[in-house]
């Protein structure tokens, strides 16, 4: 050990994980992060604990986020307009609603294949499949073995849960809750209705 | 949980219609909800006040004019089918006009849920927008593959070794052959016809067998004929003629 070293006080578990998030593009998994710096679990949780509030919106630059199953530091989305000067680009194009609709197949009936969410969508939808596989929000994740051709199965990516701020894929709400009864009641009986009327009046 | 209602790009359109003025959204609702009949909505001038509202150079005119359409496209549909009669089902190639009515509502219901899915997302895309991680890139960490150097250098001298000669040490001296026993039965057939049961009566089961194997090459090569009048009969061996 060199002098320089050993005049180094030794550091603080919350500098130890501080470190360690800093040079990470990915979130970083609570065993990786207990595997990188030593600390245990419950050692683990305390520094975060810390980290979350001195990495609070309101209080710094750099957030702490709990995304795709581990910790990842970012920027301040307020202090967005600046990095992107800084970067010298601009922020990605916001994903056409076709683009969420592939999405939303895959985050809640996938892995499924493209003719599935062609399906679903009633559209085809392999170019926006192959846009969404590009800008690594989708994957393939395996084979339908059962189907003819044994097309690939599309899932979606961690890359998707760090951009929509989850940490897993239960952290969205279920597909059921988002249509009310009385939405979904509604669409049925014009369905009925707009089917049956015009035969009904055919024999009335 | 349910949502709160979903901001869209149609929201500022409104439309001017003797039969509703407001949001164009809310007339979709009122249309939805059944509390505007769709004959009385001139589909010509939605699609008219649209044109005239078009904001083809704002940032999300695409969008806009995307929504539009498609949801223009479904409330012609929807009048479409109601004003139409009964749909004659096996006429119609098309999968969607030959669902049952009960799996067009599936289907339309499976859609919507995915169609407020996908706002639900654009909103969460929206509110994590402007996050960035540290550039740096961690270099591949090496993998968890431990290979060991005995198992490394057997499947070497496997690969690299001779292929070794197959043990033959069990296989008995060659005693008699086919040529052998075709010489036996020209012999035999010069007296004419003979058969199985009499050539090999006084051989062993080997030479049998090889007089047999023998007969069937003769009589493929055209040398005799086999003759069987019933099965498992005598089997007569008879020179060609």
């Amino acid at each position: 050990m060199s002098d320089q070293e050993r005049k180094l006080p030794s550091p603080r578990p919350a500098h130890l994980v501080e470190a360690v998030l800093l040079v990470s593009a990915s979130p970083l998994s609570s065993s990786d992060l207990c595997s990188a710096t030593g600390l245990s679990e419950p050692e683990l949780e305390s520094v975060l604990a810390c980290l979350r509030e001195r990495y609070a919106p309101e209080a710094s630059g750099i957030v702490l986020r709990d995304v795709a199953g581990g910790y990842l530091l970012s920027t301040n989305p307020a202090c967005s307009a600046a990095v992107e000067r800084f970067r010298r680009e601009a922020r990605p194009a916001p994903l056409s609603g076709a683009a969420h609709e592939v999405l939303a197949c895959a985050l809640y009936l996938g892995p499924l294949s493209r003719g599935a969410v062609s399906r679903v969508r009633g559209v085809n939808s392999d170019a926006v499949i192959r846009s969404l596989i590009e800008r690594g929000l989708l994957v393939e994740v395996g084979t339908d073995r059962d189907a003819p051709g044994s097309p690939a199965l599309l899932g979606v990516t961690d890359e998707f849960l760090a951009a929509t701020g989850a940490s897993s894929p239960d952290d969205f709400p279920s597909v059921d809750s988002l249509v009310t009864q009385e939405e979904l009641a509604r669409v049925r009986e014009r369905l009925a209705s707009s089917t049956t009327a015009p035969h009904e009046a055919e024999h009335s | 949980m349910t949502l709160e209602p979903l901001g869209r790009s149609l929201s500022d359109f409104t439309v001017e219609l003797d039969v509703y003025s407001g949001p164009y959204e809310w007339l979709l609702a009122l249309i939805l909800k059944d509390e505007l009949d769709i004959f009385e909505v001139p589909l010509h001038e939605l699609v008219a006040s649209y044109l005239l509202a078009r904001q083809p150079d704002a940032a999300n005119g695409l969008e806009r004019d995307t929504d539009f359409a498609g949801s223009a496209a479904a409330l012609v549909l929807l009048k479409s089918r109601t004003l139409s009669p009964a749909i004659d089902t096996e006429d119609i190639e098309d999968e969607t006009l030959s669902l049952s009515p009960e799996e067009l509502a599936e289907r339309l219901t499976e859609y919507l849920k995915i169609r407020r899915a996908a706002q639900h997302l654009k909103i969460r895309f929206a509110a994590n927008a402007g996050h960035y991680a540290s550039g740096h890139t961690i270099p591949p960490r090496p993998g968890s593959l431990a290979i060991q150097p005995d198992r490394v250098s057997l499947a070497a001298r496997q690969a690299f070794s001779r292929v070794l000669e197959p043990p033959v040490r069990h296989l008995g001296p060659i005693t008699v052959t086919l040529q052998e026993l075709a010489g036996i039965i020209r012999t035999a057939l010069a007296g004419g016809p003979i058969s199985y049961e009499t050539l090999t009566s006084d051989m062993d089961r080997m030479n049998s067998a090889v007089a047999f194997a023998a007969a069937l090459s003769l009589a493929q090569e055209g040398s005799l004929t086999l003759a069987q009048t019933e099965p498992l009969g005598p089997l007569i061996l008879e020179p060609s003629r």
